[in-house]
């Protein structure tokens, strides 16, 4: 069903970014003291895209679908445009080099590496880091009618409509590919109340977690469910709160690390239910991908 | 006593200056959207000391009891400070008006605005009433590399042998039985989490969710607690069976995923630490006062 929004009301703006190169820092320690040479961050990721797998990449660690971006009108791109407002789902649009004028789609941001773009196969081998991609933002300020405490971030309302949300008994039920207890949330956990910048981590530090809890299922683009975390401004642990999010980079082996989220829903109110469905997955619901 | 190979650490000098108190340049918003001014983070804060409660100040905001000092030159050096210094080291004031007074060395408190980190010292009253913001401090570092020889399996961290000798760790079987004055779950932990190396820096114990206050309301500054599931050896995170013991560094936080700060000591992850709750667990009966060194 299609919920009721303020979407007619909201502002749309152009954001801007660059694609930037991948910056290695050498090697860094694992959770168990071996080193790691990690790739998969940032740059321009030919055989990457939203609905593959999170784990199983060649010394990958955060691996980030498609193409990165990142703004560059402050020093420090967490403050800039892009990261605050380019929304799950947004028009992006290529503005300069070969692949001028062609469209893509925000796909979410990793505040570690920045923010995320899904282009076509053809379009992707026409980039060339250092191109400029404009976004359309359009979905800062997003509320559901009758569901106004319910905190909407970086959530196009094309996203929203294509969730599969139906609303039984006063609550919105919303399709998850997994449900994630609270204590496995880490990195990013605490870091800066603007909720809008930061994705955090679904810790993959554990092996014995990793099978119990099935995140080795876990794909990029998939929505799924932190129990107990509340995501307003800021993010963290409260009690029997829920907080619906969009799997945006890929597992990690340093210590606290793992799959990253961008919340797009989150209550303490008890006005979210869930129910699993494997299709949960943003490349379905946007047209990145026939199936999964 | 536990075998540890103190005998061959090496004593290093560190040095750094007391910081200025941390309050950012506008309002802080709370978790539940009101905004507050925040205050108590880094500088000198005159009125807690160890041993004090960490709820109830008016205001307060991550508070640090007693003087907080930041490492000086460059990332290096500043890293040196950071890193090497431990729990229980003695810091000496180098210039100005209290000149030649001691300190101990108590906690240690990261994710400041611009990176930022603090070592956090108790001074005696006296000597508080003499330090000036910006004094010089040096660190005499000993422990970084401490080990208990029998027990490979846990990493020691920030502490100095002083402590790890002073806390009452008993011996049971295999295992190292150590007091401490509360057991935290790991769903109430944290920012922290990602965080590396475990040696600065902290964990939070999260103070926003009312179930969460209502379990640690009783924590004081200078508290030894476990973390359960919590594995902080090469890095911190998540680890189902592992302990974290440390030592409460900073006070409770109204910003989501924040909190009482955690300074990490100990670390297992095979079962060889076990906690016994005891409310007398605290830095406030091991410390040096004043004195000389």
């Amino acid at each position: 069903m299609m919920l009721e929004t303020n979407k007619d009301k909201l502002l749309k703006i152009a954001v801007m970014g660059e694609i930037v190169s991948p910056s290695s820092m050498g090697y860094r320690v694992q959770w168990d003291g071996k080193p790691k040479l990690a790739l998969g961050m940032a740059g321009i990721k030919y055989n990457l895209r939203v609905g593959d797998s999170c784990f199983g990449w060649a010394s990958g660690d955060h691996v980030e679908p498609g193409v990165t971006i990142r703004g560059k009108e402050k020093p420090s791109p967490s403050e800039c445009a892009l990261a605050l407002l380019a929304c799950i789902g947004n028009e992006a649009t290529v503005v300069s080099g070969d692949a001028k004028g062609e469209k893509g789609v925000f796909t979410g941001r990793h505040a570690g590496s920045d923010d995320l773009v899904w282009f076509p196969p053809e379009t992707i081998e026409k980039l060339t880091i250092g191109d400029k991609v404009q976004i359309k933002s359009y979905g800062v300020g997003l509320k559901i009618k009758g569901f106004e405490d319910i905190r909407v971030n970086k959530c196009d309302p094309r996203l929203l409509d294509s969730l599969g949300i139906e609303v039984k008994d006063g609550k919105l039920v919303v399709p998850i590919t997994a449900e994630i207890p609270g204590f496995l949330m880490g990195s990013g956990i605490g870091s800066s109340t603007v909720l809008e910048t930061v994705d955090y981590d679904i810790q993959t530090t554990d092996p014995k977690a990793i099978k119990k809890y099935g995140l080795e299922k876990l794909r990029l683009g998939d929505i799924v469910c932190l129990k107990d975390q509340l995501c307003v401004n800021g993010r963290g642990y409260y009690n029997g709160a829920v907080t619906i999010g969009v799997i945006v980079h890929g597992m990690s082996d340093y210590a606290g690390h793992g799959p990253g989220v961008n919340p797009i829903l989150s209550t303490k109110d008890g006005k979210v239910e869930t129910k699993i469905d494997n299709e949960a997955n943003i490349a379905l619901y946007l047209g990145l991908r026939d199936k999964l | 006593m536990v075998k540890t190979n103190k005998e061959k650490l090496l004593k290093v000098a560190v040095i750094g200056e007391i910081t200025h108190s941390a309050v950012g340049p506008s309002y802080l918003t709370k978790w539940d959207q009101t905004p507050v001014l925040g205050l108590g983070r880094g500088g000198i804060v005159y009125n807690v000391r160890v041993g004090d409660p960490c709820f109830g100040w008016v205001q307060g905001e991550k508070v640090e009891p007693g003087v907080s000092a930041d490492g000086i030159g460059n990332d290096r050096e500043k890293g040196a400070f950071r890193n090497l210094s431990c729990i229980g080291n003695r810091v000496k004031v180098l210039k100005e008006e209290a000149k030649g007074d001691w300190g101990t060395v108590v906690g240690k408190v990261g994710y400041l605005p611009g990176r930022n980190h603090h070592v956090v010292i108790d001074f005696e009253e006296e000597t508080l009433a003499k330090l000036a913001i910006g004094d010089k401090v040096q660190i005499k570092v000993y422990g970084a590399g401490l080990e208990m020889t029998d027990y490979p399996g846990v990493r020691v961290m920030s502490c100095s042998p002083r402590i790890l000798e002073g806390i009452g760790i008993e011996e049971k079987g295999r295992k190292l039985v150590i007091p401490v004055a509360k057991v935290v779950p790991a769903e109430y932990v944290g920012q922290g989490a990602g965080g590396s190396p475990p040696e600065a820096s902290n964990w939070d114990i999260q103070t926003q969710s009312p179930d969460a206050v209502e379990y640690v309301k009783s924590l004081r500054f200078g508290d030894l607690v476990v973390l359960e599931d919590i594995l902080s050896a090469w890095g911190r995170g998540y680890y189902e069976g592992a302990v974290t013991v440390g030592v409460v560094s900073c006070g409770p936080s109204c910003s989501l995923g924040q909190g009482i700060g955690v300074t990490s000591l100990l670390t297992g992850k095979e079962g060889e630490i076990e906690a016994k709750i005891d409310s007398e667990a605290n830095l406030k009966n091991l410390i040096e006062q004043g004195g000389s060194e």
